[in-house]
């Protein structure tokens, strides 16, 4: 049978490249075949994406070498436009994939450009919103809609075209945890309804394993190293993947924890549900959280609120931050986290309620001595840097005190060296990987002998190496006396890190607890503030069950 | 309502047909009347807001004050210097008092128009009609198309930016010069993202088959159908009823 998709030694350089950023590429696909694409951020992935639905070599500024078959015929030969009858693409930012306002329009505009006429459309375009049940969003204005919305109408789009090969780009990359499920599980019940091939590309495998089967997996250098089952996979190159910086199943990357040589791995909590005795269980060993609280408060605030267009985004809040905590905010979507933190780090005056820091009305601080205070790490690290390399980013704020130059010196090479950015000390900031990016948004953020230090989702998009790094970084600076507070949709962070957990639902506080005590919660409530245990709670969970139906039958 | 339902193309011809007839009258009763016609049109037949409607109007009702009082003050000499009129105390040369007001009501009317396409025109629609009616290729249609998208995107980014290096310890700008340099200091950062965004979405809709290609079908089809050009004749209908009460009163003067 005759591949529905064959790549014949593909290598592709881009013009400002000094190396290739795909090389010798060779695999097919078959009709309705599924498959996991996997490398770290850099390895060449979202490329090869433009590669297989015909936007390379026609909008490459660079060379591109081999051939790509698409149904048995060259990609460059298909007519521009042509291809997307094809392939498909669902990309990874909720944001930027749109041009039209409003839902139905936007299904209409991939209609329109291949011509489909007027009279079919309608049809066609509430066939594919009931395809990814959003029919009831069809004449919504597409910025009303949440990011998960977002992803699921890009994927209407595309199958509005009837495409015979889906690709998905990271497509749960900005996604929280609830709406990458949701998004998963619409993909999973369309394989149900139609039948098209898959690619999806990722550098986190939860959830996506049992799509496909088979995996590929790409290296820093862009050439494929592995083309097999997954299991046999991780079976097989498992030191390789965790080299590379992609996320083994969080399943998985439990039991390896305490057993690094066992084979058999689960991938998923459901998998080892239903054969718990199949793999090696060894009862977690609790780590000793360092308690290093001291019982000093930092910051007080009492019934805090604040709303914007008649919405409450916060309402009633009374906090106590002591010295030495590690505090994870938790939360759905537009709970109120963020906003919280932004008033909390000064950044936002609340509306009614009062503030103090170290015993001081917030609003009496002069902004100077504050930021010497409190550090804020925005969501997007690109947005604080002011100058233009490295160093001088890190070095702004000592300069603004007028601080001897050879104690600024010294001071930003030792921050640069324990963030590993010391010989990066001489490019701009924005030439950095999103990794290296995130650590100097951090550097800038301590440099000052900050103490209590805020982080906006700072391991949101990232691969897995960067982010045990910076977890690593912050866990230190947490050791040597430093207050952390950060909201975060990942549960295993919160589990591993965090001394102290607290819950926002529709802008209060509905727990303020220690992780433990928020696992051990009714799950109705859990669900409901849409929260997830974390994976070596659920093992632990199912692993309790089953000792106790051994114990009672037998 | 009528006016919200005219072809958007047709529409913004007209108003652009009667902003070039404006142009060619002199004296200030044609521009006054057309003036009080236009603007119950748009309430008439848009269900314009008024409230919204005057709140726009007022920056241009201060600068047709302001031309119309320039126009008395830096007035050339009139070849009839005793004809004059006295308004709230003063004395004005009649022919200078009428060409400032022809000048000012001239502007009012401008404004009048314009607003009444604004207020009654959905911009996407616009541009659909655009390129269905007038030919605009698509490449530059749904380039605006997504432009417009983006500007709510970054206001909201900069609001960002501005929190971001506030908390960077850079200072709170108070003259108009800290301003501009901080407003520098944005334009990096929002220049970046603004490009990778645009890069984004270039490629989203070449992958959904966009080639700026002529030949594409529109799921909103527009046309012009015989009763949007009741619009037109209604426009022309108190344009031609302005000019013939000016002549009867004997103040009509056309461009010459």
């Amino acid at each position: 049978m005759r591949p529905f998709v064959d790549v014949r030694s593909l290598r592709l350089r881009f013009e400002t490249g000094e190396k290739d950023i795909l090389s010798n590429i060779n695999f097919q696909l078959h009709d309705g075949e599924s498959v996991l694409l996997l490398g770290p951020s850099g390895s060449g992935k979202s490329t090869l994406t433009s590669c297989l639905n015909g936007l390379f070599p026609r909008e490459l500024d660079g060379e591109m070498e081999g051939d790509i078959f698409i149904d048995g015929k060259k990609t460059i030969d298909y007519r521009p436009g042509e291809l997307s009858k094809q392939v498909g693409v669902v990309f990874q930012d909720p944001e930027t994939q749109f041009c039209m306002l409003n839902v139905e329009d936007e299904v209409a505009f991939g209609l329109e450009n291949i011509g489909v006429p007027f009279e079919e459309m309608e049809e066609k375009i509430e066939d594919a919103l009931e395809l990814v049940d959003m029919q009831d969003y069809k004449e919504s204005a597409i910025a009303t809609l949440s990011g998960g919305q977002k992803q699921k109408l890009a994927l209407a789009c595309i199958l509005a075209l009837k495409p015979s090969l889906l690709i998905l780009d990271e497509p749960t990359a900005n996604l929280d945890p609830i709406a990458t499920k949701d998004l998963i599980e619409t993909i999973k019940n369309l394989r149900e309804k139609i039948k098209f091939g898959l690619v999806i590309i990722e550098h986190k495998l939860d959830d996506w394993t049992d799509l496909a089967e088979r995996c590929l997996l790409l290296n820093r250098e862009g050439e494929i190293f592995n083309d097999s089952l997954l299991r046999t996979a991780i079976r097989n190159n498992r030191s390789q993947l965790v080299e590379q910086g992609i996320w083994l199943p969080k399943v998985a990357q439990f039991f390896l924890k305490d057993n690094p040589d066992q084979m058999e791995l689960p991938l998923t909590v459901e998998e080892f549900a239903a054969y718990p005795s199949r793999f090696a269980f060894v009862a977690e060993k609790r780590i000793s959280r360092n308690s290093s609280e001291s019982g000093i408060s930092i910051l007080e605030t009492r019934n805090i609120a604040w709303s914007a267009r008649k919405r409450d985004i916060i309402k009633d809040v009374s906090l106590s931050i002591y010295e030495g905590e590690f505090i994870a905010i938790v939360g759905a979507n537009g709970s109120g986290k963020t906003t919280l933190s932004r008033i909390l780090s000064g950044i936002q005056k609340p509306a009614s309620g009062s503030i103090s820091l170290k015993g001081k009305a917030l609003k009496e601080w002069k902004e100077s001595l504050l930021r010497q205070e409190i550090g804020y790490v925005f969501q997007n690290p690109e947005h604080q840097f002011i100058t233009n390399t490295v160093y001088d980013e890190v070095a702004f704020s000592l300069k603004m005190k007028n601080e001897p130059a050879e104690t600024i010196r010294e001071k930003v090479y030792e921050i640069l060296d324990t963030f590993g950015l010391l010989e990066l000390k001489n490019e701009h900031p924005f030439s950095l990987s999103q990794g290296q990016k995130r650590r100097l948004s951090v550097a800038t953020m301590i440099v000052d002998g900050q103490s209590f230090l805020l982080l906006d989702e700072p391991t949101f998009g990232q691969d897995a190496q960067s982010n045990a790094e910076l977890m690593r970084l912050l866990q230190q600076r947490h050791e040597r006396g430093a207050t952390i507070l950060m909201i975060t949709h990942d549960m295993e962070i919160v589990d591993q890190y965090a001394s102290r957990v607290v819950v926002m639902n529709n802008g209060e506080v509905v727990a303020d607890c220690t992780p433990e005590s928020l696992w051990d919660k009714e799950a109705k409530n859990l669900k409901a503030w849409q929260l997830e245990l974390p994976v070596s709670v659920q093992i632990k969970k199912i692993h309790e069950e089953e000792a106790y139906y051994v114990s009672t039958t037998s | 309502m009528f006016l919200q339902r005219l072809n958007p193309s047709l529409k913004a011809l007209t108003i652009m047909l009667f902003v070039v007839l404006l142009a060619m009258i002199f004296d200030p009763i044609t521009p006054l009347l057309f003036l009080i016609w236009t603007v119950s049109i748009t309430f008439l037949f848009g269900k314009v807001a008024w409230k919204k409607y005057t709140l726009y109007f007022i920056p241009f009702l201060i600068f047709a004050f302001g031309m119309l009082w320039t126009t008395i003050i830096f007035a050339d000499t009139p070849t009839n210097k005793d004809d004059s009129i006295t308004l709230f105390g003063m004395t004005y040369p009649r022919e200078s008092l009428l060409t400032a007001l022809a000048l000012s009501l001239r502007v009012l009317n401008v404004a009048a128009l314009s607003l009444l396409f604004i207020f009654t025109t959905n911009i996407v629609h616009f541009i659909l009609s655009l390129m269905q009616q007038l030919r605009l290729p698509p490449k530059i249609a749904y380039a605006v198309l997504a432009g417009y998208r983006f500007l709510p995107m970054m206001r909201d980014e900069i609001k960002i930016i501005h929190d971001a290096h506030r908390v960077r310890g850079v200072n709170q700008a108070k003259t108009i010069k800290e301003k501009w340099e901080n407003y520098k200091r944005y334009s990096i950062p929002l220049l970046a993202s603004s490009i990778r965004k645009a890069e984004r979405t270039a490629m989203a809709m070449e992958s959904k088959g966009f080639t700026g290609e002529k030949n594409r079908t529109f799921y909103r089809q527009f046309s012009i159908k015989k009763t949007d050009w009741i619009f037109p004749l209604i426009m022309l209908l108190g344009f031609s009823a302005a000019v013939i009460v000016s002549l009867e009163m004997g103040y009509l003067k056309l461009f010459s």
